[in-house]
């Protein structure tokens, strides 16, 4: 069964369209990334997700109930974290958690919320108001939040934004091993490519309200055009312009490497060594790099920004 | 409604005051100062005069307390949690927008019975003014309809906080101020302009304080007049409490409450 089933949500805001009649759903225990830049609509899609804002249009199912008629219910059975927002900034971080504790009306309040923060090293300081907390402690302490109520569907804003490199792995570590050992769904939103990558099992982009058919990420990637060769020659460099030439591939030239992009590695990369080893030109080295979901990210958005300006000017952008 | 979400938001509450100088001289601070500017002046006019206008002009100050402090209050607090930006977590949880008003009556109550109790005694050392000596009946009539009168310009105000964000802020301060001069609470209905007096009438609040000055005057109390202010007082709360649900669904709407503006 899916845990959250979007059906032709839309929310404008005046002169803008956030949500363009996006429909997607998460199955349940799995970690779903929505990918985007800036501005795309993927905080919008959380805040109706979470009952903070109301779409123009649409319904939301989420564990099998229609969530606007349902909301208070389902609402005790999910959390969000977001490195946007932060508890009371007035409130001490024990103070914070035991308030929310107490809303989901958690039993044995006291060892839930140490163990939760111990998990997230943030126990030391538990009598330090909010507001004197760095950015990534602040991000820690809702985390725990998010966390208080043993939640079966998890929105993750930027979750780990601001926390250190080795706290941030902690976290996605707990976090991948909390999915595997409850069955929790997660909706994860990152800027960090390589952790969406990493921690997603399927992703979705969004750009101007709109949203993609989700995937893996080596499905998405797989949508990738282009690659990008890299010969190293110590000799024959001449002979292999001049084959580059031929095929009218344009390269770069850096002392005794030739850096090319191909379109459809299959087709072009293998008749390309084919004339090489018949031409007898050898290189030292090849080097293929492989497409990151950044790469992904980039070119989608290049190509979602062109066919926005050929809707706009009727010209294609080359 | 659930209680133990209102306990937790009691707690949060709780929790906002015993740590903020703010709310901790809005208890104590601003009534006492209000016991001395008002009493001192009143002691004097009361040498002038053969009329009781110490205990009137006092009655007037402790009872306008539980005004002052419940409607405040309900709107200090809804915007503590926009300044500290805690709305989003608060909303996005399953808290109910009647959770956060009953702990806000609540807290309006405690605080105000707060205030009430440290100008009580403050009254009586000071001017040997016992609050106590009214007919307790009486003063829980008077206490009632003004509570239910105070929660309801709270919620109005909370309607423009959640419908128009932080930028009206100030109204939490000001509104109450404008209500005083009409609620006749230290002079009488008949001292009003005509003008004054229409508006005046109209009042709950104004009632109350009538009746406050019969029964410090030990003059038989108008029963009919309280009420017509108790009705009056539930009508506007319950009016009050729809327009601060449509001004916080709206704020879904628009988007304020998801940037806790």
């Amino acid at each position: 069964m899916d845990t959250v089933v979007v059906k032709n949500l839309k929310k404008t805001f005046p002169g803008v369209t956030a949500v363009n009649n996006i429909s997607f759903s998460v199955k349940k225990g799995e970690i779903f990334g929505l990918l985007g830049v800036n501005g795309a609509g993927k905080s919008t899609t959380i805040n109706i997700l979470t009952g903070l804002l109301r779409p123009d249009s649409g319904k939301i199912t989420i564990f099998g109930k229609d969530f606007f008629k349902n909301e208070e219910e389902i609402k005790n059975r999910f959390n969000v974290a977001t490195a946007y927002y932060s508890l009371s900034t007035n409130l001490t971080v024990r103070q914070n958690l035991e308030v929310y504790a107490r809303i989901y009306n958690i039993k044995n309040r006291k060892k839930k919320i140490e163990e939760l923060s111990e998990r997230f090293m943030i126990s030391h300081r538990f009598k330090t108001k909010v507001h004197s907390l760095s950015s990534g402690e602040r991000t820690r302490v809702v985390l725990v939040k998010a966390l208080l109520n043993d939640p079966e569907l998890l929105f993750l804003d930027e979750c780990t934004v601001g926390l250190d490199p080795d706290v941030a792995e902690i976290v996605r570590d707990y976090l991948r091993r909390y999915n595997k050992e409850t069955g929790c769904t997660i909706i994860f939103t990152s800027h960090y490519m390589q952790e969406v990558e990493e921690m997603c099992d399927r992703i979705a982009f969004m750009y101007d309200g709109k949203i993609s058919n989700p995937g893996k990420a080596e499905e998405l990637l797989k949508e990738l055009e282009t690659q990008t060769v890299r010969l190293h020659f110590s000799r024959q460099i001449n002979k292999a312009q001049q084959i580059l030439r031929e095929n009218n591939i344009s390269f770069e030239k850096k002392k005794n490497i030739l850096e090319f992009t191909i379109q459809n590695r299959e087709k072009i990369i293998y008749p390309l060594l084919e004339q090489f080893v018949k031409k007898g030109v050898a290189f030292d080295d090849m080097h293929l790099s492989k497409p990151t979901l950044e790469d992904y990210f980039i070119q989608r958005s290049k190509k979602d920004q062109n066919l926005n300006s050929t809707k706009e000017t009727g010209i294609e952008k080359r | 409604m659930k209680l133990h979400r209102i306990k937790a938001l009691i707690l949060n509450y709780y929790y906002f005051s015993i740590d903020s100088l703010d709310r901790l001289f809005d208890v104590f601070y601003w009534p006492i100062m209000d016991l001395f500017i008002w009493g001192f002046m009143t002691f004097y006019i009361q040498g002038l005069s053969e009329y009781n206008v110490l205990n009137t002009i006092l009655g007037g100050i402790v009872l306008w307390i539980f005004i002052w402090r419940s409607s405040q209050d309900m709107v200090v607090y809804i915007l503590e949690s926009f300044w500290s930006r805690s709305v989003y977590h608060l909303f996005s949880s399953p808290v109910q927008f009647s959770e956060i008003v009953a702990s806000l009556f609540f807290l309006g109550i405690i605080r105000s019975l707060a205030a009430f109790l440290t100008m009580a005694v403050v009254s009586f050392l000071l001017y040997q003014f016992n609050v106590f000596a009214f007919n307790l009946l009486h003063f829980i009539m008077f206490v009632s309809i003004l509570f239910l009168f105070a929660w309801a310009v709270g919620l109005l105000v909370s309607s423009f906080i959640f419908r128009y964000g932080t930028r009206l802020q100030v109204l939490a301060w000001s509104t109450i101020w404008i209500i005083q001069p009409f609620s006749c609470v230290f002079y009488p209905l008949s001292s009003l302009p005509s003008w004054a007096a229409k508006i005046a009438i109209l009042l709950p609040t104004t009632h109350v304080f009538e009746q406050l000055r019969a029964s410090i005057a030990g003059q038989p109390i108008d029963y009919y007049s309280l009420l017509y202010s108790l009705i009056v007082s539930i009508v506007f709360l319950i009016v009050a409490a729809f327009i601060a649900a449509r001004a916080l669904e709206k704020a879904k709407v628009s988007g304020s409450l998801a940037k806790a503006e």
